[in-house]
């Protein structure tokens, strides 16, 4: 195990507590994971390019309480350990295919850490219903301790798939070229849509539409 | 004070389908209830934590408001009737003002602009611009909705109801799609830099064939099952075009 190993896995996991439990300052999300694991995997351009592509996913889904949503944390991390020393866009494809399987696989864990959390409440009734400090702090406590432990869990499933996806994915450079035009269209798509939701059907909608003809001009500008 | 300003940071630790925040909310108002007359044996303070730990709901930002404001109430001696009442009456306005205000408001903006910076300057200087920007209201409103709710208690409603609250909710109404939108193009434009023509007009036709699916053939398809599904089928389509 190489130090950018164990300096992932931390990341994976501190990302991953941000998502619901720890702070949500932000850092799990993928722009600011996946840039700060391509600094730790000694890649910055991969890992800004993994996180930029997907922050558009990201954008699908407000966080709101009780929403299922994808951890993009550790999938962030996951996507630039296999995204990492390999030149140029190539490995995009292949890092945004194993951030995704990663990501969905959170999202599953988080229910799973939730319904245990619940039988935890349940388990504990008669002390949280007197009040008892001991039993709240107790079962409160515990609960991010599941949590840390969904997130290296994650972190650590999304390093071993990215080793190896990186060792065995049997793409030629046509077909690499390919997963990753796929996965730029559909991380746009899944932006739009995102953005469309936000928007939704009022003036919002104007204000969407001025700020993509702005987007559109600059582009156009440059 | 302090103390349940730090443990608000960890509310949502023990979400659950039971109670959702309850438990948080109370294990971060007990500093709060030390003071009481009487300190922990007080029968007030064994009663708001009971109180407080059933079902309790709120966006997390604005759980130090709930925590000021039923604390508060205990210390002025409100009838427990009452200040049962304060608590089920505050689930609905902190969560949907929470969920207005920064999760479809001020996170997608910050995004947004971290995105914009990302692509124009440099990506860590987007990085730094989103969380700088987006932290500066998010540790805001924690701050301030725990003042808030400590000094109003009772009356909490007067200070949701307030112009600043008012003044946030319309201008990231505005501010968060524009943003959005101006975001787009660019990240478009800078991910296909390294692309060829051909893949260019690929990566349309593939954004283009998802906004149809997730706007009008299966609108209940998540982006990252959407993704899956596109990605694991280029990944097929990739090994079987060698």
């Amino acid at each position: 195990m190489t130090d950018a190993f164990w300096w992932l896995l931390l990341w994976g996991v501190v990302a991953g507590l941000d998502l619901v439990s720890l702070g949500q300052v932000m850092i799990g999300r993928p722009l600011v994971a996946g840039t700060v694991a391509g600094l730790l995997a000694g890649d910055a351009a991969a890992g800004a390019i993994v996180g930029v592509t997907l922050e558009l996913f990201a954008l699908d889904l407000l966080p709101v309480g009780g929403a299922r949503y994808p951890d993009y944390g550790p999938a962030a991390v996951a996507g630039v350990a296999t995204a990492a020393g390999v030149p140029g866009v190539l490995g995009l494809g292949p890092a945004i295919a194993v951030a995704l399987v990663v990501g969905c696989l959170g999202e599953e864990a988080m229910q799973i850490v939730r319904r245990g959390n619940s039988a935890d409440v349940r388990r504990n009734r008669a002390g949280l219903d007197a009040g008892d400090l001991v039993c709240i702090r107790r079962v409160h406590l515990r609960g991010m301790g599941r949590d840390a432990a969904r997130a290296l869990v994650m972190t650590l499933l999304g390093l071993a798939l990215a080793a190896v996806v990186r060792r065995w994915l049997p793409l030629s450079l046509r077909g690499t070229v390919l997963v990753g035009t796929v996965a730029v269209g559909v991380a746009l798509a899944v932006a739009a849509t995102g953005a469309l939701r936000l928007s939704g059907r009022g003036a919002a909608r104007v204000w969407l539409a001025a700020g993509l003809v702005v987007g559109a001009a600059w582009v156009v500008a440059r | 004070m302090l103390a349940t300003w730090v443990r608000t940071l960890i509310v949502q630790a023990s979400w659950n389908y039971d109670r959702m925040v309850g438990l948080g909310v109370a294990y971060a108002m007990e500093p709060l209830l030390r003071d009481l007359p009487g300190g922990t044996t007080n029968s007030r303070y064994t009663a708001a934590l009971k109180r407080v730990a059933g079902f309790f709901n709120a966006h997390p930002y604005l759980t130090g408001m709930a925590a000021g404001a039923l604390a508060r109430v205990e210390h002025d001696g409100v009838p427990e009737p009452q200040a049962d009442r304060l608590r089920r009456a505050l689930i609905g306005p902190l969560g949907s003002v929470g969920d207005q205000l920064i999760w479809a408001g001020w996170l997608p903006l910050s995004v947004a602009v971290g995105l914009i910076v990302a692509v124009l300057a440099s990506v860590p200087a987007g990085v730094v611009s989103f969380l700088v920007l987006y932290n500066l209201v998010h540790f805001g409103l924690r701050t301030w909705g725990l003042a808030a709710g400590w000094r109003a208690g009772i009356g909490i409603a007067g200070e949701l109801a307030g112009r600043m609250v008012h003044a946030g909710l319309r201008f990231a109404a505005a501010a968060a799609p524009f943003a959005v939108g101006a975001a787009i193009p660019l990240v478009a434009s800078w991910l296909l830099e390294e692309f060829g023509a051909s893949e260019r007009v690929g990566a349309a036709v593939v954004g283009a064939l998802g906004l149809v699916l997730t706007r009008v053939l299966v609108p209940t398809l998540s982006g990252v099952r959407l993704g899956l599904l596109f990605v694991v089928t280029a990944v097929v389509a990739g090994w079987l075009w060698q």
